[in-house]
Parts: structure tokens; C-alpha cells; sequence
């Protein structure tokens, strides 16, 4: 097989349909269609509205990455899909349609876990993971911390949240300020104009005690109940929240513990660089910290731009290219949709 | 029938409450859990994951909007953890989708109150509120990094199915029980919350 394998990649765990074309580690097309809009018209997401919105998008998606990438479809490598975790109906909709593809192509299909996505996508940014990394990964759904030292065979996790994801907690706290959908963004956009006050709210999961048993876990819950009794007081006080500064205290308490936990883990696993994937990777305090700490104990901090780390097809092909360039054994075709897909299993 | 009332002191304390409550829940058992973020209801479903021994971490399901634990013990049910947050409030039951697994599953649904009721004619309801928030005094926030502010959690056996089983001296052997002039209040303020 070639070195630099072409695949399509499909990505359609959440309210994403994407599809992506890669050879080797360079990204030929991204195509994306998000479903977002159509649940804001419901007030929230409907599972239903999903599988049905990636249903619809799924063979435009594959023919404008087609066209992008200037590809013809039959001279493709194989064809990569997310096969877990995330929400299963719209996991469905992705398999089906990445099987009918390989199956009429006569192609291999690889079924992937979509947090080993996030990892090898950062090698069309910054080229071959070294043998040895930890990834944060941080999402609406996902606080991850992982050791990968092969992204398409050893993966292995060191610490997850025991309650809320990290971007979770950002869109709870955005609706408690007052603040829109998705949180992330807006939370990011106020702190810039905070820190006027600094509310020392609660890390979760770092007292001695609770580092003896999760050293690299994540806990949000407390941190976003502690926001809510903060702001709920000053609302029955009757004073204005000040909205920028409770931003900021929030933010910087998730950031601290994320890239804390991050560097520890690193420095624990003698690792030398840290991949930082996910939603929550577009946060502009998480990157400034995350470099600040990793290199007082030079460890390299790789975080893909933004589009990278949300979730995308290209993800999905960098990590199918990866596994065809190392001559990994494809899925069988009855290849299913594992919504609790464990992180340990790269292909289904 | 009557709602059982307790109150419990820490995140431990709760996440007990969940426990014991386990140890009455079958197979078809619809458990409908309703309060404000951070007021509790991962935590309650901790405790009821671990009490049913079930496969897998319970976490927040807000984002994957319902998570299936497998059982790991021969005769107890799955877990079915739904969480309606991310739904928002013009939603068919059926989006929920959990109605295949509802017979061989003990099902819980986090923000399920108005959506949920239609899984099951016998349920429980279970209402968590932070006790400071109950009690209108909130000033002792920083203080208290663990988030070991106490809950007022009632619940509330809706059906047949309930009728005789023991709930309170199932749910509070230890945990002290609220004082009835406490507990009307909490029930009226809960009552003006809806």
C-alpha cells in the first residue's frame, strides 16, 4: 500500500455530518453540515432531527468533498467512519452510508473510535504523533485524558470525567448567565472583558485525598453548582450579576485543572508532547495556559486550529489513512454502531 | 400517595439515597428525577447505578442524551440513564427513544418532569433542591469547595405498583427526616418552583 493513503472519512457521532478526504497527513477536503440551526428551531436537539438532518446531509457532504478534493470516488484507498461513541441513531446513519460506499466501491471500511479521531488529526497540522503523547481531549460530551502511544493500535485511558464534560459545564453555565448556545464561545468572549473580581471557585478532583484516586480524572459538577449558588445569591440580594467576571473565575477554574492535570499526567507518563483536541481546544485561555505549564517542564503542546478540533470528517480520514499506511486489518461488514464504544478499541 | 421527604447533608449522602432506593427497583421501574443544575440528580443516579451493580461509569448523560449500563449481575436490571436537558420542552416521547429498552431496564430520566410521564402509569418522581436555595439563605458559597451544602429530595410514588412498599423506612433509616413544618414549606416553595 502506498504511503500516503487517500480516505474518505465520516463523521457523523453528534449534530455533525462530516465528510472529509486525506492523503497521508495532507487534508484535501473538509466538508461539513451542521444540524445545529435546525434544533434551535425545536428549542434543543431531537434525536430524531438528528439522524434525519445527517440522513439528508450525507450525500451532498460526500460530493462537494469529492469536488473539493478533486477525487474520484473509485480511486480512494478506503473508507474510514465513526463507529462510537456518541448518539446512536445518527451513529447509524454514518455507518450505513460509509458501508454502502465501501461495499459498491469495493473498498476496505475501518469503523473508528472517534476520540482516537481527535488525536490523529492533529497529523495533518503537525505531521507523525511522536511515539509517545497524552491527549486532552474536551467537548460537549467528552473530558478525556489519554496515553496514545500508537493512535492506531495503544491507546489507553489515564482519566475521564466522573460527572459533567468540560464543555458541558461551559454550556450550564453560559445558560445561568445568560449567555447563548453553544457556551464555549460566549463564556471565552465575556472573560476577555473580566477578572475584575476574582471568585475563587472550587477544583474538582485536586485535594490530596482526591488525588489518591483520581489523579486524572476531571469533576465539573461541583464547580458549575458553586456558579449557580454563587449567582442565585447576588440575584436574591437583589445586585446585578457581574456577568464578565463570573466568566473569567469559571473559565479559569476549568483551565486550571484541565492543563494542571494535563502536565501531570505528561510528566507522569514521560511523555514530551501533549494533543489538545476537542470543542473546548478553541478556548484562547486553555491554549495560553496549557503552553504556559507544559513548558517549564518541556512538553511540546500540539492543539490543531479550530475547525480540527471540533468535530469533522478529516478526522476520521487522518486516522483510516493511518491505519491503512500501518497495514491495520479493515471492519467486518457487519461492522455495528457502538454508542459506549470504549476508548482501549481504535477499530471496531 | 405520600411523598417521602429527606434531607441529606453531602454529595455521599445523596448519592446513598440513590443506593437504597436501588435495592427497591425492578425491571420496568420508571424513576422521573427534577431540580436545578448542580441540584443533584448524576449524583442520586450514582448511587443508583452502584446500588444495581451496573456495567460502566455513571456520568452526565446531557450530551449523549441517554447512556444503556448493562447489568452484571444475573437477575437485576440494566440501567437505562436518560437525561431530557439538551431536549428542550416541544418533544415527543418517542424522541427519546428509550421505549425498546423500558421492560428489562430500571430507567431514570434526568429533566424528564413533563416529558417523561407517559413511559410508565407507575412511577417515581424525585425532586432535589439544594438546601440553601430551599431556604432562601445562600450567602456561604466559597466556603464550601466540596459542594457539601445539604438537599431537601422528595420523592413521590406515582401508581399501584408503589402502593405498600416501604419507601421511607427504605430511603431514611439514618438520614434525618425533614420536620413536617419544613417539609410543608419546602413543598410549597417546590410547588410555586413549577
Amino acid at each position: 500500500m502506498a504511503d500516503d493513503p487517500l480516505v474518505v472519512g465520516i463523521e457523523t457521532s453528534c449534530d455533525e455530518t462530516g465528510v472529509g478526504i486525506v492523503q497521508g497527513n495532507t487534508l484535501l477536503a473538509d466538508a461539513i453540515a451542521s444540524s445545529v440551526e435546525e434544533h434551535a428551531r425545536f428549542g434543543g436537539v431531537v434525536p430524531e432531527v438528528a439522524s434525519r438532518a445527517h440522513l439528508e446531509a450525507m450525500v451532498p457532504m460526500i460530493e462537494r468533498a469529492s469536488a473539493e478534493a478533486d477525487v474520484a470516488l473509485d480511486d480512494v484507498d478506503a473508507i474510514a467512519v465513526t463507529a462510537g461513541p456518541g448518539l446512536a441513531g445518527a451513529l447509524l446513519v454514518g455507518v450505513a452510508a460509509a458501508k454502502a460506499l465501501a461495499l459498491s466501491l469495493g473498498k476496505p471500511l475501518y469503523g473508528v473510535n472517534h476520540l482516537s479521531a481527535h488525536v490523529a488529526v492533529d497529523q495533518l497540522e503537525h505531521g507523525p504523533l511522536p511515539e509517545r503523547c497524552v491527549a486532552l481531549l474536551v467537548s460537549g460530551g467528552h473530558s478525556s485524558l489519554l496515553l496514545v502511544d500508537d493512535v492506531t493500535a495503544a491507546v489507553e485511558p489515564l482519566g475521564a470525567t466522573i460527572d459533567d464534560a468540560a464543555g458541558e459545564a461551559f454550556d450550564k453555565v453560559a445558560r445561568l448567565l445568560g449567555l447563548p448556545f453553544p457556551g464555549g464561545p460566549h463564556i471565552d468572549n465575556a472573560a476577555r472583558e473580566g477578572g475584575h473580581i476574582t471568585l475563587d471557585f472550587p477544583r474538582g478532583l485536586t485535594s490530596n485525598r482526591d488525588l489518591e484516586r483520581h489523579r486524572f480524572d476531571f469533576s465539573f459538577s461541583g464547580l458549575k453548582t458553586a456558579v449557580a449558588r454563587w449567582v442565585e445569591a447576588r440575584e436574591q440580594r437583589g445586585e446585578p450579576v457581574p456577568v464578565a467576571d463570573v466568566a473569567a473565575s469559571f473559565q479559569e477554574a476549568v483551565c486550571d485543572v484541565l492543563t494542571r492535570k494535563a502536565v501531570d499526567a505528561c510528566r507522569a507518563t514521560g511523555a514530551g508532547h501533549l494533543v489538545i483536541g476537542g470543542g473546548v481546544a478553541a478556548n484562547s485561555r486553555l491554549r495560553v495556559l496549557a503552553e504556559e505549564r507544559a513548558a517549564r517542564h518541556q512538553i511540546k503542546v500540539r492543539v490543531p486550529r479550530p475547525a480540527l478540533c471540533t468535530d469533522n470528517g478529516a478526522m476520521v480520514a487522518a486516522l483510516g489513512s493511518e491505519l491503512v499506511r500501518r497495514g491495520r486489518e479493515p471492519s467486518a461488514w457487519d461492522l455495528p454502531a457502538d454508542s459506549s464504544m470504549p476508548v482501549t478499541t481504535v477499530v471496531a | 400517595m405520600v411523598p417521602v421527604q429527606l434531607r441529606t447533608r453531602s454529595a455521599e449522602q445523596t448519592a446513598e439515597v440513590g443506593r437504597r432506593l436501588a435495592a427497591l427497583l425492578e425491571p420496568g421501574d420508571v424513576v422521573i428525577l427534577a431540580g436545578g443544575l448542580g441540584a443533584g440528580k448524576t449524583t442520586l443516579t450514582q448511587g443508583i447505578g452502584a446500588g444495581l451493580e451496573v456495567r460502566g461509569e455513571v456520568t452526565s448523560p446531557t450530551f449523549v442524551i441517554s447512556r444503556v449500563h448493562p447489568a452484571q449481575q444475573p437477575g437485576r436490571p440494566s440501567l437505562v440513564h436518560v437525561d431530557a436537558y439538551r431536549l428542550g420542552g416541544r418533544v415527543e416521547l418517542d424522541d427519546l427513544d428509550v421505549d425498546a429498552f423500558i421492560d428489562d431496564a430500571v430507567t431514570v430520566v434526568e429533566w424528564g418532569e413533563g416529558v417523561a410521564e407517559p413511559l410508565a402509569a407507575d412511577r417515581l418522581h424525585v425532586h432535589l433542591v439544594r438546601a440553601a436555595a430551599a431556604s432562601g439563605r445562600d450567602e456561604q458559597v466559597l466556603d464550601d469547595p466540596d459542594g457539601q451544602e445539604g438537599r431537601l429530595i422528595t420523592v413521590t410514588p406515582v401508581g399501584s405498583r408503589w402502593g405498600g412498599v416501604p419507601l421511607r423506612s427504605a430511603l431514611a433509616p439514618e438520614t434525618s427526616s425533614v420536620a413536617p413544618e419544613t417539609a410543608q414549606t419546602v413543598q410549597e416553595r417546590n410547588a410555586a418552583r413549577l
